[in-house]
């Protein structure tokens, strides 16, 4: 890019990333703080998304709620179906709605 | 008689057909030198209730080794945790004393040393606390995917019941294959950086030389212990220092007398807050496991509501144990607790006004025991700069002093001395507050109040000085203790038109957040819970007018359907 000079703003944005992969590559943003326990590393996590927030987490977290309990997706925060709750929806046809019948299991 | 021939003739042929087909029978395969070792390091169980109990599932050798268990050590709560897979999901039924005795056995004799125990410690003392596991980045990330790391380095197990326990993981939980154990992408082709042909082994294979060596069932340290492993001897007077985010210090005396066996105990304890002058009585009991792990539990008031259970290490003397006491439905709510065996010396425990400004006079109060009854302020010493000018009153356990900072008292900490007793570092001298740190720098709080509990989470403000280079955030920087400030909570801004400050709590005067009810909320957008993450803001206004800011993040989430726990180590 020595010779060459752009002159509108698509050019200087196509200079700007030919420069930036020429050079060393960019480094990975800081590790997000990852609470004690928490399952970030699924994709979005449990507590936390990627970031370390909360914007990438289901939302409503019913509405996901029972396939993680059916494919014990999160099998140290969710009862799984499998083995520990097999009955956990028995009292809750659609978690968004009878959310208040949810138990807290205790394995 | 023609068919019968025929019949008979027809059996003998399938007969030999089939045991010409019959492969012939094995031969015992010899195990190798390393399969003999681990075999014979298999740990002999003497009990005859955890062989009976145990015995139709697990098989017994004929050095009364029982299949699985004899290769595994781990703290009580590991044990308590087995025991109720055993009871949910393979149909163990057992009474509670029955429970309690194989788990004490269980604990006492496929226990952890307490050097193992204490890197572990976080995880029964249940803090919330970031760790990072260094001896190995495969073992973290396989374990981390689901559960806490405090879990598996509080193991200690045999090759085999290594592989045995991950086998155990993919069978409950067919999904971790996917989630953690297996490789996921292409495989690798490069060689690794010092030129090693691909590792392209799945990650639980990775993991399992690693684990079997850093975390082995047979260890000096263990050998060690469990030759001097006794019932320890408590019974006596213990001087108690606590301190709790957001409440502050306390400071009392705990009477810890003998229980019905000689590892268990009762105990009443007095303690004092020193920030309001409440006094708080709490009665207890507590088993001592493998010799030096006590998991009590104590109450407060007739009514036995403010129940908290106490997790604590005996040190080797026996003159000294610590730990936290908590309560909670996370567990969050806790002080961190150390009990001194009072003896015929003074003890200081510490001073209601840790950080002295120079240039100042104002009194102090020592709290401790066994302050003698003649004392004088000659016998009170605060160390160079700091002088005791009156003393105002003298119990054997409270000192009021007046005292004086000169205005060119070198900044830094200071040890307390009562009668030839001290306190190390238990004052701070400094010349103003530079600036100020919340803490915890990443809180964490569940939505909850409906259905599910509420996690809370305190902060607290720290001043600090910046010390003799009068650099900011370098070594020297001196800890002025916590500080009132005002609180307040800030956006933190994820994502366009971020709205997570309205819904997710509020934060009290004294840094206690409690975070908003559990369940869809119809008024936020695509009716998300009311989660989200925000800034906690810590604000100071000092005498000369400058105004101090500090931040933490605070991230507010869904609660825990599912909770393992073993509260009934302490029972």
């Amino acid at each position: 890019m020595k010779h060459l000079r752009s002159v509108n703003r698509k050019a200087q944005r196509i200079e700007n990333d030919v420069v930036a992969l020429q050079g060393p590559p960019q480094q990975p943003a800081a590790a997000p703080h990852i609470p004690l326990g928490c399952s970030l590393v699924f994709s979005p996590g449990w507590e936390a998304d990627r970031n370390g927030g909360t914007a990438g987490l289901c939302q409503p977290v019913e509405r996901d709620l029972f396939d993680c309990h059916t494919g014990c997706f999160w099998p140290a925060q969710v009862p799984d179906q499998l083995n520990h709750a097999p009955d956990w929806t028995a009292k809750c046809a659609a978690a968004q709605k009878d959310w208040r019948k949810i138990d807290l299991v205790f394995p | 008689m023609k068919l019968f021939t025929i019949v008979a003739i027809s059996i003998a042929v399938l007969v030999q057909s089939l045991a010409a087909q019959a492969p012939p029978p094995k031969e015992p395969k010899e195990p190798t030198e390393k399969e003999k070792e681990e075999l014979d390091s298999g740990i002999p169980i003497a009990n005859e209730l955890v062989r009976k109990t145990c015995s139709p599932c697990h098989k017994v050798d004929d050095k009364l080794r029982l299949s699985r268990i004899s290769w595994r050590r781990t703290t009580p709560e590991g044990w308590e945790q087995t025991i109720k897979r055993m009871i949910s999901l393979d149909g163990l039924k057992l009474e509670p004393a029955e429970a309690r005795e194989i788990l004490k056995y269980l604990s006492n004799t496929l226990g952890l040393a307490p050097e193992e125990a204490r890197p572990a410690a976080f995880e029964v003392e249940k803090r919330m606390i970031d760790y990072k596991y260094a001896a190995n980045k495969d073992a973290e990330e396989v374990c981390t995917k689901c559960h806490s790391m405090g879990r598996v380095i509080s193991q200690r197990r045999s090759k085999t019941e290594w592989e045995l326990l991950i086998a155990m993981h993919r069978g409950y939980y067919p999904l971790s294959d996917f989630q953690a154990f297996r490789r996921g992408g292409p495989p690798q082709t490069q060689p690794g950086p010092d030129g090693s042909p691909p590792d392209n082994r799945h990650p639980m294979d990775k993991v399992i030389p690693h684990l079997t060596d850093a975390l082995a069932l047979k260890t000096p340290e263990w050998s060690a212990w469990s030759a001097n492993m006794r019932a320890p001897k408590l019974a006596g007077q213990w001087a108690f220092a606590g301190y709790q985010a957001g409440k502050g210090y306390f400071y009392g005396a705990t009477t810890i007398k003998p229980g019905d066996k000689e590892d268990e105990f009762l105990t009443e304890t007095r303690y004092t807050r020193v920030k309001t002058g409440d006094v708080i009585e709490r009665k207890g009991k507590a088993i001592v496991y493998t010799g030096f792990q006590w998991r009590g539990r104590s109450e407060s008031g007739a009514s036995g509501k403010d129940s908290l259970r106490e997790v604590m290490f005996l040190d080797r003397g026996q003159r000294e144990i610590s730990g936290r006491w908590f309560t909670g439905a996370y567990d969050e709510t806790g002080i961190d607790v150390t009990l001194k065996r009072i003896g015929n010396d003074s003890i200081v425990l510490g001073i209601d006004h840790a950080s002295l400004p120079a240039g100042s006079a104002r009194e102090v109060q020592i709290h401790g025991v066994n302050f003698p009854a003649n004392l004088s302020a000659a016998a009170i010493d605060f160390g160079p700069g700091v002088s005791v000018k009156r003393l105002v009153s003298a119990t054997p356990a409270l000192v009021r002093v007046e005292v004086e900072i000169a205005k060119d008292a070198t900044i830094g900490p200071r040890d307390i001395g009562v009668a030839g007793a001290f306190r190390e570092a238990g004052a701070v001298v400094y010349d103003k507050i530079d600036e100020i740190k919340v803490r915890p720098q990443a809180g964490m709080a569940r939505v909850g109040g409906i259905n599910f509990p509420k996690e809370f989470q305190q902060f607290e403000a720290i001043a600090f000085n910046n010390g003799a280079d009068r650099k900011p955030d370098t070594k020297d920087d001196i800890s002025l203790g916590p500080v009132d400030v005002t609180w307040s909570i800030e956006e933190y801004t994820a994502t366009f038109d971020d709205d997570d400050k309205t819904y997710v709590g509020t934060l009290d005067d004294n840094g206690l957040f409690t975070p908003n009810v559990d369940g869809p909320n119809p008024k936020r957008k695509n009716r998300a819970d009311n989660y989200g993450d925000v800034w906690v803001v810590a604000t100071l206004k000092l005498p000369d007018g400058k105004v101090l800011r500090a931040r933490a993040h605070l991230l507010v989430t869904v609660p825990l359907y599912m909770k393992f726990d073993q509260p009934e180590v302490a029972q």
